[in-house]
């Protein structure tokens, strides 16, 4: 419980490697997972090939429920990446933990607030960036009186509490879910067989409802990005 | 250090990491999985769309065409219909005719017939006449062995010629 992260410091910023190492990971199972998925598509698809489209359209769906129409066309890659490297990032922790002595190498990289707040970061700027190049700056800053002029400081409140909102959400679920693993897991320890045989039952099942609420965070995390993304592509 | 939520260091360096990996990621996924595969999938919609458009324009063309060889077969019926009446009617016509024709040249043989037949007893009653004149003048000249005049004779002969042929007439 009390594990270190390795944190280096390089040009002034500081690098917690354990977050570093373990979103290489997840990136590199979304790489191959799409990778393996996506070779030789054709017309009449394979069995592989079936398991990434129905993927695309789950995905495509979770967008065209917030953005319809052509406008979210563009929007399809970004929600499909951002799923999969979460819900990837999510499920990382569940079977793979590396402590080395008193440092976590690799975890969930979701576990930790600076990881979320990353992808978060992402969405939020990419939702502004569309927003003024829809509109136009000035229509942009406009849109925050919108529907009435005095909700403005609250609709610039909701910027923030949009991104915590979002990033802390999916922190909050996988951070919690592996300090209970870890804690599930140091009972085992503890009394020797006694203890390790309903503690391991007691894993399996925590890890089962664990990939759940991986893939619904996952879900969610990409729905809520798309809804703030649209609130900025629409006029109230 | 700067610190966060519950203890956590500001890693300032992370975000970058994640920016960086998660635009490489999305590089990458968009030209090796996604873009290839959703291509297909549009592809696939074009063509399923086109296969269904040319269904149905396949099917409203077949539609056309039988309602059309309905159409010709009904227009053909009654013409047939209308061949065999003609022909009924022309065959009727035709039968008429020839019956009013055979019917008028028999009419004109049998009066040719008649009027040759009265020519032929009218020349051989005359040549008759003639003969029995000739005849009974000659019998009778020599019955009473005295000229006769045939002319002064001639009422009395053609009385019993009449008479002759009365008989002849009636028989």
């Amino acid at each position: 419980m009390n594990e270190k992260s390795p944190v280096v410091s390089f040009m002034g910023l500081n690098f917690d490697l354990s977050n570093d190492i373990s979103g290489i990971i997840a990136a590199l199972m979304v790489l191959a997972f799409v990778f393996y998925l996506s070779r030789h598509p054709s017309l009449r698809p394979s069995k592989k090939q079936n398991v990434i489209e129905w993927a695309i359209d789950f995905v495509n769906g979770i967008v065209k429920s917030a953005i319809p129409g052509e406008e979210g066309r563009k929007f399809y890659g970004l929600a499909f990446v951002m799923f999969l490297f979460i819900f990837m990032a999510n499920q990382l922790g569940l079977f793979l933990q590396v402590t080395v002595g008193n440092t976590n190498w690799v975890k969930s990289p979701t576990s930790n607030p600076i990881v979320t707040m990353s992808l978060a970061a992402i969405v939020l700027l990419l939702s502004h960036y569309y927003g003024v190049k829809k509109w136009g700056f000035g229509q942009y800053l406009k849109n925050y009186a919108r529907p009435v002029a005095f909700l403005t400081p609250i609709n610039i409140l909701e910027e923030f509490t949009n991104f915590l909102t979002l990033s802390l959400r999916l922190y909050g679920n996988i951070y919690a879910g592996e300090i209970l693993l870890k804690l599930l897991a140091q009972f085992m320890h503890s009394f020797g067989v006694v203890s390790f045989v309903p503690g391991a039952l007691l894993e399996m099942v925590w890890q089962a409802f664990s990939v759940f609420i991986g893939s619904i965070q996952a879900y969610i995390f990409v729905t809520l990005a798309m809804v703030y993304i649209s609130g900025k592509l629409e006029q109230e | 250090m700067d610190k966060l939520v519950l203890g956590a260091a500001l890693q300032v360096g992370d975000m970058l990491i994640y920016l960086i990996l998660f635009v490489l990621m999305f590089v990458i996924v968009m030209k090796y999985a996604y873009g290839p595969v959703s291509k297909m999938m549009a592809k696939r919609e074009d063509k399923i769309n086109g296969d269904l458009d040319y269904a149905e324009d396949t099917r409203k063309k077949a539609d056309e065409l039988a309602a059309q060889r309905e159409g010709e077969l009904k227009n053909t019926r009654s013409e047939a219909t209308q061949i065999v009446q003609n022909a009924q009617k022309s065959g009727e016509t035709q039968r008429d005719q020839i019956i009013t024709q055979a019917q008028s040249e028999a009419q004109q043989l049998k009066t040719n017939a008649q009027k040759d037949a009265e020519q032929a007893r009218a020349d051989a009653l005359a040549s008759a006449r003639d003969d029995v004149a000739q005849l009974s003048i000659e019998i009778a000249s020599k019955l009473i062995n005295k000229e006769l005049s045939a002319s002064d004779q001639q009422a009395l002969i053609d009385s019993y010629i009449e008479g002759l042929g009365d008989t002849n007439g009636t028989r």
